[in-house]
């Protein structure tokens, strides 16, 4: 029985896990959500900037990591709609710009803010670092047009914004290593603040930045897309994430608990 | 009595209008103490022009720069700036002409005083960063460490090398594979050719590769970059030829799946599902899919020997994984299994930048703690 | 010869790309701008013969009826869709969109999300307390683990409500990850950093060489 339990086949454990993510989505929780520091720092830095300013989402992110990195993409979109703070969206990433696209114009169509003046999309270029030394001359020297192809000349909201300095902050949404990439070519050289939202499985990654502050915040996956909701107060898809990511945390909390268990009963036997 | 009274209240309005009128008709003083001087550490596209902070009563709201090139007309380069800085750097001068500035100071009463015109500079750029002072010592202490060592290796002496279990079992796995007359799968990771990673990977290829050729063990190498997959081809061909065996070579065992990551992995679970190799490598720089192809390599009974320098994926390799090359032991990969003494050497070289990074980090922390900052303040320099 | 002119260039190259680094001048960062077009043009030529040795591949696959060769037709039909949409129509175009959407996005996200099955299934066969750094090693990751979630809090402030710390679970997870996380990553990577300083001055005089073939 006790070796059985050791060696539980990972089929019983898979079908666990699937219930342990069907069951919270059908008939959903609601678990009380405290905001963590390196998220408030984020939401306060993007809250005290007056109207006016800018700041520039890199959606580094393919289709895979979506469900963590939309929420929080759409948090912070509509945060600074409602504070008329202007967005400028790009990509280093060749699979994100369809879906970076899509999810502006819907939050966009939602607070009324319009292309051209409110936001801008300016779509992918390939090659990480060269795209951004090249921002940091003139962001026009990188993508001469936008994703619907206009002439950056032509755009408004472009006409008063040459480079970084011109831009509030960065905030990097990633599910690679292109934070890393961000803090040493465009913080270190240009002294531009930093912000990261980041898929769960790279947090750890983060935190020597965030102790050096060259990151000024951090989103952690969907934790961080839901701590961002409820300071908006727009709980969405970020919550009901992290809401049923719960019991399977608890599921792998409680199958190592039990593993353990199993092992020391055995090893006792075994003395 | 009243007559008295009536004069004083007519003087002290006077004055208080006196006084009123100066104030409001004051100008504010002039931006003093202004200089331009050619930007430090740039490639010489810009100017950098200082001025002294106004004084907080001062009804300054901000500042406009203007230029003139080679003597000509000024006019305005910048945006109004706000009232707190006194710093511009102006990057839209014209290389090769000197330029002189004008702080202008305006008021909110929309009124505006300028400074003196400083002296014309012109732009130059400088052949050394000195910010980058800290960053050049440490890259030649470093580099020398490494090169003394790989030289003086050249003499023969011994050089010790702890064990690393991981590469040790570099044999077993392919005497495995041999034995069960399965294949061995090799997957160099995401990385290009670039990465320095997917090159100690590609090192580490050429060893095993010259160890199955003598055993005709077929090895399988997807790969997710065309031009690693042309290498790496070139490579294992090489290291057969060596070992006098070109016949067992097979071109088509090293092939390109695609670039994209999950495409990636699904496609490696596949061959692994099907074809059950008895080993399975996984060398070089992951991301996400790490568990996913080394659990895949754990459900078919493979053994499995990891190794990456993507420090957030070594906890995965470590529970699904036989062995782990742990960072740097990925990189002295190459150097333990050929035992090439200049390879050995920089191992050596390594071990003695450890000792200087070891003796700074103590050295910064005692003086830090005893308040003497310098250290850090220099470290810091580096931007 | 043809061993030596490799040699020569990766020197070369990698001698003034590292001076590059040093030197703000606009002479050396024209230069760095100009070999980085070139690293950057390299890039499309590479995904032609990328696509070329893929079909060169799956025809012989087709050719010799080795196993599972009917696979070979999904991966054309698959190919040539997204080609032939995006090329002809571009990006934007709607049936290009709803071929991302529908088909991309999907693949993508079940490969992703295999993850949580197979975390579970290896933590569950990784994660005993062996040894004494074991057992360390596991309380810090299960505390991570439930404190990631606000599960981890609720239970806290639930079971040890008498404690005067609220939401203990989740600000020791903070800890965690904010000193001996930190501090351990960054000895790996300290190694690691020294590794590729090492690697690269073997590539760069020559030393390391079997990525052009071993031997001398």
């Amino acid at each position: 029985m006790l070796s059985k339990l050791i060696n539980l086949d990972r089929r019983i454990i898979f079908i666990l896990v699937a219930l342990a993510v069907i069951i919270p989505t059908l008939l959903p929780l609601n678990l009380p959500i405290n905001v963590s520091n390196p998220t408030q720092r984020i939401y306060d830095y993007i809250d005290t900037l007056p109207a006016g300013s800018t700041i520039m989402i890199a959606f580094d992110y393919g289709p895979s990591s979506m469900p963590e990195l939309n929420p929080m993409a759409k948090a912070v979109l509509r945060h600074c709609f409602d504070k008329k703070v202007r967005v400028i969206g790009m990509t280093l990433y060749p699979f994100a710009p369809t879906l970076a696209d899509t999810l502006i114009k819907e939050v966009a169509e939602e607070k009324g803010a319009v292309n051209g003046e409110d936001y801008v999309f300016l779509g992918f270029r390939p090659g990480y670092e060269q795209v951004m030394l090249r921002m940091g001359t003139s962001i026009a020297s990188a993508f001469e047009k936008d994703y619907t192809n206009t002439p950056l000349t032509e755009i408004p909201m472009m006409k008063d914004i040459t480079n970084y300095d011109q831009i509030d902050l960065i905030l990097d949404l990633a599910s690679g290593s292109t934070t890393q990439i961000w803090i040493t070519y465009v913080n270190v050289k240009y002294s531009q603040q930093i912000a990261a939202g980041v898929t769960g499985v790279i947090v750890s990654n983060m935190y020597p930045y965030l102790q050096t502050k060259q990151l000024i915040g951090l989103m952690p996956g969907y934790l961080g897309a839901s701590e961002y909701e409820k300071l908006i107060g727009v709980p969405e898809k970020g919550t009901e994430g992290i809401n049923n990511a719960s019991p399977v945390h608890v599921l792998i909390f409680v199958l190592v608990v039990i593993g353990n268990t199993v092992f020391f009963i055995q090893r006792r036997r075994e003395e | 009595m009243i007559h008295n009274k009536t004069i004083l209240w007519v003087l002290t309005c006077l004055v208080l209008f006196l006084c009123g009128t100066f104030a409001f008709s004051q100008e504010p003083a002039a931006p003093s103490n202004v200089t331009a001087k050619d930007t430090p550490n740039d490639d010489g596209s810009s100017i950098t022009i200082t001025w002294d902070a106004a004084p907080e009563d001062s009804g300054v709201v901000g500042y406009k720069i203007l230029r003139n090139s080679d003597a000509g007309e000024f006019e305005e380069v910048s945006k109004q700036l706000d009232a707190n800085e006194t710093k511009y750097e102006d990057k839209t001068i014209i290389k090769g002409k000197t330029h002189a500035y004008i702080v202008r100071a305006i008021t909110d009463a929309d009124a505006s005083v300028d400074s003196q015109q400083t002296d014309a500079v012109q732009a130059k750029g400088q052949w050394f960063h000195t910010g980058k002072t800290p960053l050049f010592i440490a890259m030649l202490l470093f580099s020398a460490a490494i090169v003394w060592n790989i030289y003086n290796a050249r003499s023969g002496k011994e050089i010790f090398v702890r064990r690393i279990p991981g590469l040790e079992a570099v044999d077993e796995a392919i005497g495995r594979a041999t034995e069960m007359g399965r294949s061995i799968l090799y997957s160099t990771g995401l990385g290009g050719v670039s990465g320095v990673a997917t090159v100690a990977s590609m090192t580490i290829l050429a060893q095993v590769a010259r160890r199955t050729a003598n055993y005709e063990t077929p090895l399988r190498v997807p790969s997710n970059d065309p031009i690693v997959m042309n290498v790496v081809r070139e490579m294992v061909k090489n290291a057969y030829l060596e070992e006098g065996r070109p016949d067992a070579y097979n071109e088509e065992n090293i092939f390109f799946l695609t670039e994209d990551q999950f495409a990636y992995a699904a496609g490696v679970d596949g061959i692994m599902v099907r074809e059950k190799p008895a080993a399975v490598f996984l060398q070089g720089s992951f991301a996400a899919e790490s568990l996913i192809l080394a659990e895949t390599g754990n459900s078919i009974g493979a053994i499995q020997i990891a190794g990456t320098d993507s420090e957030h994926q070594l906890p995965f390799f470590i529970a699904a994984c036989d062995y782990t090359l742990i960072g740097e032991e990925l990189y002295a990969a190459s150097a333990y299994l050929s035992k090439e003494p200049m390879l050995l050497g920089s191992l050596r070289g390594q071990d003695w930048g450890k000792v200087i990074l070891f003796a700074a980090i103590i050295l910064g922390v005692f003086l830090e703690l005893s308040g003497i900052t310098w250290i850090t303040e220099f470290l810091q320099r580096v931007n | 010869m043809k061993r030596q002119v490799p040699l020569v260039l990766c020197f070369l190259f990698g001698v003034v790309m590292c001076f590059t680094q040093f030197s703000p001048h606009q002479y050396s960062q024209a230069v760095y701008n100009e070999v980085i077009n070139w690293a950057l043009i390299m890039a499309p030529f590479a995904l032609i013969f990328g696509t070329i040795t893929l079909i060169q591949t799956h025809v012989t696959r087709i050719r010799r009826r080795i196993e599972h060769w009917q696979y070979s037709f999904v991966v054309f039909a698959g190919l040539l869709t997204m080609a032939f949409i995006g090329i002809l129509f571009g990006p934007q175009d709607p049936a290009f969109e709803w071929l991302f959407n529908n088909v991309q996005v999907p693949l993508d996200a079940t490969m992703f999300s295999l993850l949580a099955f197979l975390i579970a299934s290896a933590a569950f066969r990784a994660f005993r307390a062996r040894t004494f750094e074991a057992t360390l090693l596991l309380i810090a990751a299960m505390i991570v683990l439930i404190g990631n979630v606000p599960v981890g809090d609720l239970i806290w402030n639930t079971v040890l409500s008498w404690l005067p710390w609220d939401n203990g679970a989740s600000e020791t997870r903070q800890w965690i990850l904010g000193n001996p996380n930190l501090s351990a990553r960054r000895g790996i990577i300290l190694g690691v950093s020294l590794g590729v300083i090492s690697q690269a001055i073997r590539l760069i005089l020559g030393i390391e060489r079997s990525y052009i073939g071993g031997g001398d």
